[in-house]
């Protein structure tokens, strides 16, 4: 009696035992790599820590700066550019992931695969391939000529840097990210509620809306978010195919820091105010999934 | 000898500098003088390690691998290796205050004051670099900062604009070609805070290195009215040569190179404003806390030598400031007045310089470019 009692007991102290060591790792690397980093860099936006020797002190200039200093127009003009891109690459997605999923083909790992394929190159090596793409004298622009849609020396010159070049290069960028998260949340669908609907004469499209689309609604604003939160903040893309119309919030981060003359402090403020933003986003984002989940349970 | 952390002046003490005049006129009657210096040099300072240089793309490994050929000659266990490049000079500055420690690195001669007030670099020895006497002294005065040599100059040159002749036609040579709103979206501005320089020229501003506020106000107005007529803001040669190179852009803010290297394929001019260029130069500078102190006296010393710069002047279409420096062609030398000492200044361009509100202007380019 002693002995069973005393067995669950010492798993009990095992289990607590096997927590922190389980967690130490993952907290230890998240403290190391991105709490000590963000508290770094707010002592920079505060001037409490400064790219310049001699005495500096508290102050909030990089803050006032931020919010009076014509920097919240890039950040709307980057977040409505963003979340463009979100959403057309989410509904383009969508379809695709459905097919893979519930097709029932054989094929659809493989058929994943080569979704996934661009992956296996460098990312620099993918947008600039959209340039040659893209460019006057590239693809597009040479095929409508060969079609005589568009006269030799007269190009669509809204194709590159532009904000639809880097809307563009983004959605291509990112789509095989927002099609994988669909897909998993679509495959691991209970389909015995897609006979339950269909005993009960609902339509396929009733169905898609009813059932389909609830259920796989964690799966859609995960991956909304996987690529909001990494295009908001985007600067390589808009270096390369942006111009001056497709100069984004990201970009001024990166020049403030490195171009002209280091303004780390404003820099910093910039940065964490981005971090600020999507934590928010991520946050009420999860908590809309929570209620939903429970509504639908 | 440890020689970390102190100024080189005091490294090279007067026993020191006698014992090497010693050695070089004792090793002089054997080798030469010059190989006994170095010798000398080598024996005095025992410093070891690579190189730590800081500098360009296009000068280093990548390409100007001829400019110190004769350094690693003669250092082959202290071969330079290069940072990555430099952008700008912010750029670089940001790096060494963050921790960087190169040896030596090249910001360009409007850098000068800055850097030598920074704390961060120490003045050069110039008796250490033979080739020192054949650079162009206006140049080399051009390095000095209260007297002491900070910069050594080396490369040259000009910003002004280059545009395809069989699609421009310019109505006056002026930087006025880059605001032009003919060629709208086929223009390209430079990426860097010298636009608004380049914008007080052309609006007749008295000092347009240290504009007053309404100066200021009007040069970026402009920009800011200009804007979209240019397509795209360069920070790398390479993306303009593409741009320029498939007929993306007609016009551009350029660099004699870009010139050299368009006109092999393309009709282009490259314009000489009326407003006048902004002449450059190169600089190296010598970091404070250097543990290489000859070794980088050497490594400039192989940039400065007349070969070196002949090599420079053919390949990149940038003038040298060693004076017996010569181009191949006769037109480059033509072209670029490398033959005119007095080629980066009045009357023919303006030395670019100091700006003293430079986070300033830094400040409203930026507001230029997110608007």
């Amino acid at each position: 009696m002693t002995q069973a009692a005393a067995a669950p007991s010492r798993r009990r102290r095992r289990l607590k035992l096997a927590m922190p060591a389980l967690l130490g790792l993952p907290v230890s690397w998240l403290v190391v790599f991105l709490v000590a980093p963000a508290v770094i860099v707010a002592l920079y936006s505060v001037n409490e820590l400064s790219l310049f020797p001699g005495p500096h002190s508290f102050a909030l200039g990089g803050w006032y700066r931020l919010f009076h200093g014509g920097f919240m127009s890039l950040f709307w003009k980057s977040a409505k550019m963003s979340l463009i891109v979100s959403a057309l690459v989410v509904a383009a997605a969508y379809p695709l992931a459905y097919f893979l999923a519930l097709s029932g083909t054989r094929r659809k790992y493989v058929l994943l695969l080569l979704l996934i394929a661009p992956f296996l190159t460098s990312y620099l090596l993918r947008v600039l391939a959209w340039k040659v793409i893209l460019s006057d004298g590239g693809v597009i622009n040479t095929f409508l000529v060969w079609l005589h849609l568009e006269a030799h020396g007269h190009s669509l010159s809204f194709l590159l840097y532009s904000r639809f070049a880097v809307m563009l290069v983004l959605g291509y960028v990112w789509l095989p990210f927002v099609a994988l998260p669909i897909f998993v949340t679509l495959e691991t669908l209970d389909f015995r509620l897609l006979e339950a609907a269909s005993d009960l004469y609902a339509s396929r499209l009733q169905a898609f809306l009813r059932v389909t689309l609830p259920l796989s609604l964690p799966g859609v604003v995960a991956a909304f978010l996987f690529v909001f939160i990494p295009t908001v903040g985007e600067f390589v893309t808009p270096s390369l195919v942006g111009g001056q119309a497709g100069y984004m919030y990201g970009n001024q981060i990166v020049d403030l820091f490195a171009t002209g003359f280091p303004d780390w402090e404003t820099g910093a403020a910039l940065a964490l105010f981005l971090i600020g933003v999507i934590a928010v986003l991520t946050i009420v984002f999860v908590r809309f999934l929570r209620i939903g989940e429970a509504r639908a349970a | 000898m440890d020689v970390e952390g102190e100024p080189l002046d005091r490294r090279l003490s007067r026993a020191d500098m006698l014992r090497l005049a010693a050695l070089a006129a004792g090793a002089g009657v054997v080798a030469g003088p010059a190989a006994a210096a170095d010798a000398a040099i080598a024996r005095l300072t025992k410093e070891t390690g690579r190189l730590q240089v800081m500098d360009w793309a296009g000068y280093g490994n990548d390409g100007g691998q001829s400019m110190f050929a004769a350094y690693v000659k003669k250092y082959p266990n202290n071969k330079p290796q290069f940072a990555s490049p430099m952008t700008n000079e912010t750029n670089a500055y940001g790096r060494i205050r963050a921790g960087a420690h190169p040896d030596l690195f090249r910001p360009y001669v409007g850098w000068v004051k800055f850097f030598a007030q920074s704390g961060l670099v120490q003045p050069w020895n110039p008796k250490l670099i033979r080739n020192f006497e054949h650079l162009n002294p206006f140049m080399v005065k051009a390095g000095q900062y209260r007297g002491k040599q900070y910069g050594i100059p080396d490369d040259w040159g000009f910003d002004a604009i280059l545009y395809r002749k069989d699609k421009v036609h310019p109505k006056s040579n002026s930087w006025g070609l880059l605001f032009d709103e003919r060629y709208k979206g086929k223009i390209a501005w430079f990426d860097d805070l010298e636009m608004i320089t380049i914008a007080g020229l052309y609006l007749k501003a008295k000092n347009p290195w240290n504009q007053t506020s309404s100066e200021l106000k009007r040069s970026v107005n402009f920009l800011k009215s200009k804007k979209h007529v240019a397509r795209f803001n360069w920070s790398s040669e390479t993306d303009l040569w593409q741009a320029f190179g498939s007929g993306e852009v007609w016009i551009a803010y350029a660099w004699p190179n870009d010139w050299v290297q368009m006109k092999k394929k393309l009709p282009v001019v490259y314009m000489h404003p009326k407003e006048k260029p902004i002449a450059w130069v190169g600089m190296f500078m010598l970091l404070k806390n250097s543990p290489r102190p000859h070794l980088a006296h050497a490594y400039v010393d192989a940039w400065s030598s007349a070969r070196s710069g002949k090599w420079l002047e053919d390949n990149y279409g940038y003038g040298h400031a060693n004076v017996e420096a010569k181009p191949s062609s006769s037109q480059l030398l033509k072209a670029l007045q490398l033959a005119n000492p007095k080629a980066v200044t009045l009357p023919n361009a303006y030395l670019d310089r100091d700006i003293p509100q430079r986070s300033t202007y830094a400040n409203l380019w930026e507001e230029v470019k997110r608007a």
